[in-house]
């Protein structure tokens, strides 16, 4: 360095000086590299491992290393395809319903003239609980047959008593309207600060340009919202597909198994059934299915 | 065209809260015409071309639109074609959608908004950036596709709200000749809403003048220019501006730094006057007012003087030939018809 430096061109001294900026960077990056190492992919490489395992705590003499064995088996299995079933039906009307909803009130919020303010804070109240609460709160306050509001509104709009957990189709509902309930104010603040962020004259253009109101959201919101719309379905896609606490604390996956989304198929295989070998596979399904949608979704970002 | 696009505003007042934006603005625009509301920022001018569009309502007064009450009515039933000052194109189209968007918003079959599209992008001469998005053109391209998208639907007005601030001073200048040429040719009602008295000079075949939500004067720019009627008027219009010096005024005459100067106004009397003279008017001369020349702007064909009349600063404009050096004593005088008389508390010509 030393003798680059007794004649420096520009451009040796300008990559000297690259090179300096590079070391530093990456001794600041070190630090978070290693513990996202430690944190993240290390357990999934052991998950991996552990998916070509026979694994039962149950019979511990049975245990050892079986290859693909245990994907295999859950090819064949029918729950898992149930569960992967109820997976996909969850997430997708969960985001549907959460990007519908969010963008209606977005709109409709654009044109309050006053008391925004609040609506933003009191729309953001659920998304800060812990979903676990979210279910506690559902299973009791709202759902329970006669005491819950929403089996007492049932009950006096003529709909009679409802078990809104025990009945499989209802308490497929009930889950859906749980999760986007609590997460459509995320959808909503996001397309909120999209929509603020739209230019006031290209509206009042479309207006001298003789657009209607269906035609300017049509023509020229939903486009220019897009980009956010996508990113809100890639963010909720990938929440939905691994949701846990609020469906297990409010169905436990159950009546039967209406409501057992992969994820909680597989944490029963662990930890009820305690076979950590093929839970472990499960939830390597899960992360595949979770990839190759996600990747789906992110080309249709970048298209047009 | 012509015949289509006359104009009326009654006693428009708007109000933002307690603040009044407009006045009272009463003014009429002729079928074919280019009419420029010019006004510095704040003024009500571009307040004034909102409530012509529809965009902004009045909160009293009425518009007429070839004779028809439109006050109430909606921005998209005024037939009226705006360009935005922000040009607002749909950043999501390309120029070739952005230009049909109001053809296909009037429910017109490809097979006419095509030829349409093209004849309008030819007019501006940006017919072979059809295929980019607005964030592709320069700010010059990025307005002549707004232009289109104005003239393609052949409105019976058109409205320009500063079309020109956004754009580098030789682009204005070439927009500006070919803007005139455009409405010329399409013979359409035009209103141009400008800060810049020079665009309104000479685009407009008559104009408006607002100051503070009301209109000073209405006529043609040559004549505003001759014959300013009030002293804001005076000031703003013209570069550089009118010298406007307190004086006294008596039997005919006025006293300037203790030399009198004839004026067309004949009228007995005494009182206290604002005497306007434009720098281009002021002549150097013997006998006339004594003046020291502190700084000289020349400005390649002309020059700027700026002069110390004991005390009084007068601008001079004087051409190329015989410019005196600084720190030089003249002495200046005016003609009585270049020198405009204005009432010091009315601020009206006199």
């Amino acid at each position: 360095m030393p003798h680059a430096a007794a004649t420096p061109p520009a451009g040796d001294l300008g990559r000297v000086l690259a090179q300096r900026e590079r070391r530093f960077a990456a001794a600041l990056l070190a630090p978070a590299f290693v513990a996202l190492l430690a944190t993240t992919t290390f357990p999934l490489l052991f998950l991996i491992g552990t998916s070509t395992f026979r694994m039962d705590l149950a019979m511990p003499f049975a245990d050892g290393f079986v290859g693909l064995e245990n994907y295999r088996t859950l090819l064949a299995d029918d729950r898992f395809w149930s569960s992967l079933l109820v997976s996909l039906i969850y997430t997708a009307s969960t985001v549907v319903l959460q990007v519908a909803l969010g963008l209606a009130l977005a709109l409709l919020v654009m044109d309050m003239k006053r008391g925004q303010g609040w609506f933003r804070v009191v729309a953001i109240l659920p998304v800060v609980l812990s979903p676990a609460v979210v279910g506690m709160i559902w299973r009791t306050f709202m759902l329970a047959p006669e005491f819950g509001i929403v089996d007492y509104l049932a009950i006096n709009a003529g709909l009679g008593s409802q078990n809104w957990l025990g009945d499989p189709t209802l308490a497929m509902v009930s889950v859906v309207i749980i999760h986007t309930w609590q997460w459509t104010p995320f959808a909503f603040m996001v397309l909120l600060a999209s929509l603020a962020s739209l230019p006031e004259d290209i509206y009042e253009a479309a207006r001298l340009d003789r657009a209607s109101a269906w035609q300017r959201f049509k023509r020229i919101t939903l486009p220019l919202l897009r980009p956010a719309i996508v990113m809100v379905v890639i963010m909720r896609t990938m929440v939905a597909l691994t949701a846990f606490a609020a469906i297990f604390t409010v169905t436990g996956g159950g009546p039967g198994t209406a409501t057992e989304i992969l994820n909680l198929y597989a944490y029963r295989k662990s930890f009820t059934e305690l076979s950590i070998g093929y839970g472990s596979a499960l939830a390597v399904a899960l992360l595949v299915v979770t990839i190759l949608i996600s990747g789906v979704l992110f080309a249709m970002r970048r298209a047009k | 065209m012509s015949g289509r696009g006359q104009v009326r505003f009654e006693d428009i007042v708007k109000m933002h809260g307690e603040f009044a934006a407009l006045k009272g603005v009463t003014f009429e625009i002729e079928p074919g015409e280019f009419f420029a509301l010019l006004g510095p920022s704040g003024s009500g001018k571009s307040t004034t071309l909102r409530i012509l569009a529809g965009l902004d309502a009045p909160s009293a007064g009425r518009v007429y639109i070839d004779g028809q009450d439109i006050t109430t009515a909606d921005a998209r039933d005024r037939d009226i074609a705006m360009v935005f000052q922000s040009y607002a194109l749909y950043p999501h189209m390309t120029v070739y959608e952005n230009i049909a968007f109001p053809l296909e918003m009037a429910r017109m079959s490809k097979a006419e908004i095509v030829p349409a599209v093209q004849e309008a992008a030819r007019k501006v001469a940006i017919e072979h950036l059809l295929q980019r998005k607005p964030g592709q053109l320069s700010g010059g391209q990025q307005q002549r596709c707004a232009l289109a998208r104005a003239i393609v639907r052949k409105a019976r007005l058109f409205l320009l709200d500063e079309p020109l601030s956004n754009l580098d001073a030789k682009l204005r200048l070439e927009t500006r000749t070919e803007l005139k040429k455009l409405q010329r040719s399409l013979g359409v009602t035009a209103v141009y809403v400008t800060h810049d008295q020079e665009e309104a000079m000479t685009l407009a075949d008559r104009m408006a003048v607002f100051m503070a939500g009301e209109i000073q004067q209405v006529g043609r720019p040559a004549d505003v220019f001759a014959r300013p009627n009030s002293i804001d008027v005076a000031a703003f219009i013209g570069s550089p501006p009118m010298n406007l010096i307190p004086a006294r005024y008596k039997d005919g005459g006025i006293e300037i730094a203790g030399h009198r100067l004839e004026t067309s106004l004949k009228e007995s009397g005494e009182r206290d006057v604002v005497v306007g003279i434009r720098p281009g008017a002021v002549r150097i001369a013997a006998g006339g007012i004594p003046a020291v020349v502190e700084l000289v702007e020349d400005l390649g064909d002309t020059a700027i003087l700026d002069l110390d009349c004991s005390g009084i600063s007068i601008r001079a404009r004087v051409s190329d030939g015989d410019v005196p050096r600084e720190g030089t004593s003249l002495s200046i005088t005016a003609r009585a018809p270049d020198i405009h008389l204005f009432d010091a508390t009315t601020r009206r010509r006199l």
